[in-house]
């Protein structure tokens, strides 16, 4: 070694440098050892554990408390078998010992019959040899036969030890069963406590033996925890989803069940997050739901990052502003910006449903998702904003192509400034006094283009707005009848004031604005007008939404006048539309700037007169403003939508929504939508842009149920990537997603309850009965011929009905079909053409179902051909003439059984069936006839025979002459006649009276 | 007044204006000739190299960031996991360069004196390899290693999501240590600030070594004995190179717009960048004429100011202001000093011309990619 004095510095002073720096790097490693085990997800899963402990120690109390008393009773018998064993304890130990001895016996005789068994077959080759190849030497012959002997002998004696063998088996079984026996019935009974009891013991360390505890300690050391830890992250591998990394999509790992624990364990619903149990176990994640955890794993419904095992990392979204607020403060939450599919908040998870589901707004569970489809059909977006998820199947506002016939120049002008002024709930949405036009030059701008459009829309045309002669106008009274009872409320209301009005916040309120709030009318239409509408809608817009009612002259008079009543004054009062003809000059020049030099624009403008400006103006601002995206007006029909395509808006980076110059609206893609719903033109605030820069989507006055509703939609329109076993629209045929909507374009559950959505109008008039009927089982139930023929040429079914189905002109047959094809589907109907029903008219069943037909008293309020029930009119029913026609067999069948369950609330009754005993009730053959006692109480066959002699009941098929004529003459007054007092009068209803009945 | 600070060294911070702040300050604090000698003397920058001045200056640094933390935009920006090396860089910049300065300085005084370097007290003028060296060395290690495993433990990696040509982040950085020849970017064509400029650094310092005939200050701290050195390379170590990944770090936020420390990076920040050619300065501006079809008659001009700065300069220097230095130095010594010297400076004269005349090429062939 050195001398100390040769060295620069003093090592005593390095070495303790050294020894100070290698500690502090011990330190450090550890450090580094408890850093890298301390995940997040761990301390959840301790949490968790205690928890499981908890909740499985009071089942374990519960179940303990449960067997307590039943459990002594076969502890009892299982102690007494245990006595009587002990007893038999001596005979045992004989039976033991002899056995052993007889087991040594034939274990010899074994041996001494295998090894000469391996004898015999050795002769046996030479004696066969000898037989084939003739003489080698002496022959075995007779030694072989010699050894068979021998062979049989010792297979006999070891047979018979066999048999003492198991003889003594038997014995000692019998003994051990008794006590075994029991035991095995009271461990069956314990079953559930000892499953309970064994969970319990690996969770709860304090039950442990000491090495299981030390055990339960090393699994989870570092390093160690490579084997089998009881801490760990819990993934599930989703191969049908996948995750697009650009270039590349990997499949989905989903850690989320690494801190959400008790996600698929009912005993944790009322625990807190993340602990709690998934709020619908039937839907989701259970392995018998329709989306097991293990197919659909978590992201791909809610996103967020898959593989975080933080709360930070996996990118929750908080829902509200103050969740966000209580995230801040307990996780240290904040936005992970490197994500791009943050998780959506709870609110709009129903947006990934359509990933999947994306050919139906008639999601069972998807109420949300449903909704904001229909508000897109309904509110037009799609007009202005191409979307290959859910392309537009119709303009969503009127034609205005004859405009001219129904309204002023005048009208039109106010109506497109602010159509609220008008109607203060109407669809149309604002496109001007909007925040981002506030200016006084935008204002003016806005002015010209109002004319410019009015202009437009009435050049060339002839101005007249039709009369108002008393010609076309009837009683109001009446009217106000006839509206609330021939089905106009289907679609439409008829409400002034705000408060009354539906809120938009499910599918079966929003069916009851179908179509336009109808006040004010008289401020806006002509009679005549009106009542040629009513009459024939088609004729003046043939791809309307407004069926034909099939209404009397009369009747279209009377509702005419009572529509007509109704003005609204404030609008009236509004000031003409005016605008300033040098601003006109301005944007006329401005416009033609765009394609031409200036100079080139100011000359082509004086060549202009005012009109052609105007006109000029009017073109581009229907083209700039989109009014062609719901409306059809000449010159447009091929017009490219303006608005931006929101295929996948919902992938789309939040980085690639402009939100404006103001940093008041969260960063997020969801709230971008909202917003953007919200107040169109808000992210206008601030800029500087040229009239004709600035944002142009018109406000719709969503509601915020609405916006929600939109949004979630709007959410769903995205890129993510399910496999192929996961598209669920593939499950269904592609006319059903025309059906569906086609359905709702007509506002078909406006009026009928379809797939138990809808029926508004049901409630509306009151007892099921005088409402459209329910078409829940239609697809089953209806003969689609029929049906289609029904369609095109609607005829009376339902007899005792004001309500009427009205006339569909304007659907195609393809439309038709589509629909028919969703009813269908819906009810699992493959079958378009089937067979007419044979029956046999001399058959037991045909002949029971005679007299069952007999007992039912179905004359009383059915129509046979043109023979009337016997019955008052309120209770009419549809004519069985009809029935084999219209119906389908196997459905009539599941009718008959009971009524209720298809249709609930019919006046139909369940037909009376005798029961066994009934048929077998001495002379019960003379009140219920041979056949019916010969069927012996076969439901199934009763039934059948009823709906086979319906099938036989001949007579006319459409007899609506006759019914039009009796309630001509008789008035429907009888819906005023209260249920209640209906019944009594009636005195029959439903099976109380059928119970009577059995004492035929 | 903390808002008169901000606003202060926001608008100090421009790179205009600091990197002209830089560009006066260096040749006085790391004076290359008597003159500048005596204006370092007369402002007292000398003090910055005293204990005192290090503390001061360490105070300053650290009330700069201070105030940054406390501040709601500096704070994101300083917060960030690529940003923390930056922030020691600062310190570790300012502390190496004052201890070996503040060491000169003492040698610088010694020698004055007459004596010898403080470096050679040490007995004999040797140490030991073993241990005194690869001792202290294996204890640096070890605490090195603590550091950066602590820095790991507490500073997540700054890992970001897949890369997605559709959505770029906007800055797009590149690593911290490339951020200078990212800002290089901005006023040279790619091929020079990326290729041709490094480059030069790179050989130009491996070259270092073969020009150097000064055999003083060899082995000792100084600066009086190689004052010329120093400076020049001080002021392409620290200006050219260091500083601007400072400011692309700090200063440079979306659209590589200009943000200064203390301002939100707002995204919507539009500046003006309407640069204009030597060729359209000559052939519109000054003859109001259109540019030639011919390329090389169109940048004609242009080739003649490379060619003069290149090739004309170094033979009127060598003739003129830096005649001893050629005879000191021999012809290709002098030569390839020249050459890098003349290359290191056009990057700031290149900037300047940027700044003052909105300059944006020399020569512009983008025909051919072909800038300067």
């Amino acid at each position: 070694m050195f001398k100390n004095d040769e060295r620069y510095w003093d090592i005593n002073l390095l070495n303790k440098w050294f020894a100070i720096s290698s500690i502090i790097f011990l330190a450090c490693t550890v450090w580094v050892f408890v850093d890298d085990n301390d995940d997040e997800f761990k301390d959840y899963q301790r949490e968790f554990r205690k928890m499981q402990v908890e909740v499985a120690q009071q089942k374990l109390e519960q179940q303990a408390s449960e067997v307590e008393k039943e459990r002594t009773i076969y502890d009892n018998a299982l102690a007494s078998a245990q006595r009587e064993f002990d007893a038999r304890s001596n005979e045992l130990g004989e039976l033991e010992g002899e056995l052993i001895s007889l087991k040594n016996k034939h274990y010899d005789q074994n041996m001494k019959y295998q090894s000469h068994k391996a004898n015999v077959d050795a002769l046996k080759y030479l004696v066969e040899a000898e037989n084939t190849h003739g003489d080698h030497g002496p022959s075995h012959r007779e030694e072989y036969s010699a050894a068979l002997d021998k062979l049989d002998i010792l297979r006999l004696e070891k047979e018979s030890t066999e048999i003492e063998i198991s003889a003594v088996q038997d014995d000692i079984k019998v003994i051990e069963l008794m006590v075994k026996q029991k035991q095995e019935e009271l461990d069956q009974y314990l079953k559930q406590y000892t499953l309970t009891e064994n969970k319990l013991s690996k969770l709860d360390r304090s039950r442990m033996t000491m090495a299981n505890k030390l055990g339960d300690i090393v699994r989870d050391l570092p390093i160690l925890d490579f084997l089998d830890p009881y801490y760990k992250v819990n993934q599930i591998v989703v191969a049908d989803v996948k995750y697009d990394v650009n270039f590349a999509s990997v499949p989905v790992v989903d850690r989320c069940t690494s801190c959400h624990l008790g996600i698929d364990n009912p005993d944790f619903s009322d625990a807190p997050q993340p602990y709690k149990t998934h709020p619908n176990l039937d839907l989701y994640i259970t392995s018998s739901s329709p989306h097991p955890m293990n197919n659909f794993g978590c992201t791909s419904c809610h996103g967020g990052r898959s593989r975080g095992t933080s709360f930070v990392s996996s990118s929750h979204t908080p829902n509200t502003p103050d969740e966000k607020q209580r995230w801040i403060e307990e996780h240290d939450w904040k936005v992970n910006h490197h994500w791009l599919t943050p998780m959506l908040p709870t609110k709009y998870t129903e947006a990934s449903c359509f990933n999947c589901h994306s050919n139906t707004s008639d999601l069972s569970g998807g109420e949300k998702i449903n909704l904001g489809l229909t508000l897109i059909d309904q509110a037009g977006c799609n007009g202005c904003h191409h979307n290959e998820n859910w392309p537009t199947q119709a303009k969503s506002g009127p034609s205005l192509k004859k405009v001219n016939e129904k309204l002023s120049e005048d009208w039109v002008a106010k109506w497109v400034k602010n159509p609220r002024h008008f109607r203060y709930n109407t669809r149309m949405p604002a496109i001007f006094e909007q925040p981002n036009q506030e200016s006084a030059k935008v204002n003016a701008y806005n002015n010209v283009e109002i004319a410019g459009i009015t202009e437009y829309l009435f050049a060339g045309k002839d101005k007249m707005k039709g009369s108002n002669s008393k010609r076309f106008i009837g009683d109001p009274i009446n009217g106000e009848k006839l509206f609330n009872a021939v089905g106009c409320m289907g679609c439409h209301i008829s409400e002034k004031d705000p408060d009354n009005t539906p809120q938009i916040n499910n599918y079966k309120n929003l069916t009851k604005v179908h179509g336009p709030n109808l006040v004010g009318l008289g401020s806006k239409v002509s009679a005549e007008w009106l009542y040629e509408w009513l009459m024939d809608p088609q004729a003046y817009m043939p791809d309307t939404k407004m069926p034909n009612l099939r209404l009397q002259p009369q009747q279209a008079k009377d509702i005419s006048a009572y529509l007509l009543q109704d003005r609204n004054e404030s609008f009236d009062d509004l000031p003409n539309h005016d605008y300033d003809k040098a601003v006109l000059d301005e944007l006329t020049v401005n416009w033609l700037k765009k394609s031409n030099p200036e100079r080139f624009a100011v000359a082509k403008a004086e060549k202009m007169n005012q009109d052609e400006k105007l006109n000029f103006i009017g073109e581009k601002s229907i083209r700039h403003y989109g009014c062609f995206g719901c409306h059809h007006i000449d010159g447009f029909d091929n017009a490219k939508p303006i608005g931006v395509e929101i295929t996948e808006e919902g992938s789309k980076p939040v980085g690639k929504f402009d939100f404006g110059l103001y940093h008041d609206i969260e960063h997020s893609v969801h709230a971008w939508i909202e917003n953007k719903l919200r107040t169109p033109r808000i992210y206008d605030r601030g800029k500087e842009s040229q009239h004709l820069d600035l944002l142009k989507m018109p406000n719709f006055h969503f509601s915020e149920e609405e916006i929600e509703a939109i949004t979630t939609a709007v959410l769903g329109f995205n890129s993510n990537k399910v496999g192929e076993s996961l598209k669920a629209y593939k499950k269904a045929p592609d006319v059903y997603k025309k059906g569906h909507r086609l359905v709702k374009q007509y506002n078909c559950q406006g009026c009928h309850l379809i797939d138990n959505r809808g029926g508004q109008l049901v409630e509306h008039i009151g007892p099921p009965e005088y409402g459209p009927p329910n078409l829940n089982t239609e697809g089953r139930k209806a003969n689609p011929d029929w049906l289609l023929s029904f369609f095109n040429d609607p005829s009376i079914i339902r007899p005792n009905l004001q309500v009427k189905m009205p006339s569909f002109h304007q659907i195609s047959d393809e439309d038709w079909d589509a629909i028919i094809a969703y009813f269908q589907h819906m009810d699992g109907e493959h079958l378009n053409y089937r067979a007419e029903h044979e029956f046999d008219r001399s058959s037991t069943e045909f002949v029971a179902g005679e007299k069952l037909h007999e007992f039912g008293e179905c004359a009383k309020c059915h129509f046979y051909g043109k023979t009337f029930p016997s019955g008052e009119a309120p209770t009419w029913a549809p004519n069985l003439a009809l029935t084999k026609e219209r119906l389908n067999p196997g459905w009539v069948s599941e009718w008959l059984k009971d009524p209720q369950v298809i249709m609930p609330g019919t006046k139909m009754p369940a037909p009376y069936l005798p029961d066994k005993e009934t048929l077998a009730a001495d002379g019960s053959e003379d009140i219920m006839g041979e056949a019916l006692v010969k069927l012996g109480g076969d439901s199934t066959a009763m039934l059948d025979g009823l709906r086979d002699y319906l099938w036989n009941i001949k007579g006319s098929t459409n007899i609506d002459g006759l019914i039009k004529a009796y309630f001509d003459e008789h008035g429907y007054d009888f819906d005023s006649v209260s249920e209640d007092d209906y019944e009594e009068e009636e005195g029959w209803d439903d099976e109380d009276d059928w119970d009577e009945d059995d004492d035929w | 007044m903390l808002e008169t600070f901000k606003h202060t060294v926001d608008y100090l911070s421009s790179p205009t204006i600091s990197f002209s702040i830089l560009t006066v300050v260096t040749p006085i604090l790391f004076p290359p000739t008597d003159w500048f000698d005596k204006i370092n003397r007369k402002l007292g920058f000398y003090l910055l190299w005293t204990k005192k001045g290090c503390v001061a200056a360490m105070s300053a640094i650290t009330f700069f960031f201070a105030v940054g933390y406390m501040d709601k935009n500096f704070s994101v920006i300083l917060m960030k996991g690529d940003n923390f090396p930056i922030v020691l860089m600062v310190y570790s910049i300012f502390f190496f360069t004052w201890l070996g300065m503040h060491k000169a300085y003492i040698n610088d005084e010694r020698i004055e004196r007459g004596l010898k370097p403080s470096e050679y007290n040490d007995p004999d003028d040797k140490v030991l390899v073993w241990p005194d060296l690869v001792y202290i060395e294996f204890i640096a290690l070890i605490l090195f290693t603590v550091f950066l495993v602590v820095w790991s433990i507490l500073v997540a990696a700054p890992l970001e999501e897949p890369a997605n040509p559709a959505s770029t982040p906007n800055p797009s950085k590149a690593p911290w240590y490339f951020l200078g020849l990212q800002e290089m970017l901005v006023y040279y064509d790619p091929w020079i600030a990326g290729i041709v400029l490094p480059m030069f650094c790179i050989l130009g310092l491996m070259a270092i070594p073969y020009m150097d005939i000064n055999k003083k200050g060899d082995g000792y701290y100084s600066f009086k004995e190689r004052r010329v050195g120093i400076f020049i390379f001080m002021y392409g170590w620290i200006v050219l190179w260091l500083f601007l990944i400072v400011l692309g770090t700090f200063f440079r936020g979306p659209n590589w717009n200009f943000y200064g420390p203390f301002e939100y990076w707002d995204a919507h920040k539009v500046v003006a960048l309407n640069n204009v050619n030597l060729s359209e300065y000559f052939w519109v501006k000054l003859l109001g004429t259109g540019l030639p079809e011919n390329i090389l008659l169109r940048e004609v001009i242009g080739f003649i100011t490379v060619g003069i700065y290149l090739f004309i300069l170094p033979l009127v220097l060598a003739k003129t202001w830096l005649k001893d230095m050629l005879e000191a130095y021999g012809p290709i010594r002098f030569v390839s000093l020249m050459v890098f010297g003349l290359v290191m400076l056009s990057l700031p004269l290149k900037m300047y011309f940027r700044w003052i005349f909105n300059l944006k090429y020399f020569i512009a062939i983008p025909e051919f990619f072909f800038n300067i």
